[in-house]
């Protein structure tokens, strides 16, 4: 198994919020996924490829203030109902989720508060993606 | 005051992390900004801009796919750095509020660190306060 297969695995049995999970390349060509079973696709795989580009453009911009501010580590956008993250990895590619979103039932009902939805653990995602990115 | 004025205001004083604030109009050109008073600029002004400008259209694109699609009003975006986070999210359909954070790790941290969490739901429920102004 390529380890981008492995860690799109990893991180699909680590939360379960995830509810899709791709590695790209430079060019923005999905190389491996992860949907998880059950759901249905929010967005159609055309944007979802647009949107690829789009991070992986982000990321090309990102490079110039590298020296100022240290390595990119990860792009969230968040939406009511999903949040899109991007990882870069080794030699130009992504790594691409989206993940739920959705307020917490306990949130609303419990405080009357409004909720933002919820947290993604990026430290723990992050240090999935390293420990992958040490295996040869 | 005006309300764009009062948003960086109460931004600064919530959280010491928050280095420098910007509302840009959708052109990406900085219309107020506030600077935590002792922090240097890590970047200079012209490639803030630059990332001003590139999130002003990478907006209007997240908002046209959140009109296509049920995702959901889009919130806010953070592109996270070893020593910096950058905040963006819509005021209002004119109005963009970029934020730099600190996001240097806390000394005492023993794992390795991926800097720290910014609150934005704090941040948000400011900015949907002083959007019931006016």
């Amino acid at each position: 198994m390529d380890k981008y297969e492995k860690l799109l695995n990893m991180l699909m049995d680590f939360n379960e919020s995830i509810r899709f999970a791709a590695v790209a390349d430079a060019n923005g060509e999905i190389l491996w996924n992860s949907q998880r079973k059950g759901l249905k696709n929010i967005v159609p795989v055309e944007e979802t490829k647009q949107t690829i580009m789009r991070a992986l453009n982000g990321w090309k911009g990102n490079t110039n203030v590298k020296q100022y501010i240290g390595s990119g580590l990860y792009s969230i956008s968040s939406y009511e109902k999903i949040k899109r993250i991007s990882i870069p990895l080794d030699n130009g590619k992504l790594l691409f989720c989206t993940v739920n979103n959705e307020p917490l039932k306990k949130s609303i009902i419990g405080r009357g508060k409004k909720s933002y939805g919820h947290l993604a653990e990026m430290g723990k995602i992050l240090s999935i993606v390293d420990f992958i990115k040490e295996q040869k | 005051m005006g309300r764009y004025e009062k948003v960086l205001n109460m931004l600064m004083d919530f959280d010491e992390s928050i280095r420098l604030a910007i509302i840009s109009n959708t052109s990406g050109d900085i219309l107020w900004n506030s600077k935590r008073k002792d922090a240097k600029l890590q970047v200079p002004i012209a490639e803030t801009k630059k990332a001003l400008k590139r999130e002003s259209d990478d907006w209007i694109d997240r908002c046209k796919a959140a009109d296509r699609n049920a995702l959901g009003d889009p919130l806010y975006h953070i592109t996270s750095f070893e020593k910096t986070k950058r905040v963006t999210l819509p005021i209002d359909a004119f109005h963009l509020l970029f934020m730099s954070v600190d996001n240097t790790p806390m000394k005492n941290t023993k794992k390795k660190s991926y800097g720290k969490m910014v609150e934005m739901g704090k941040i948000l429920s400011i900015v949907d306060f002083v959007n019931t102004f006016e």
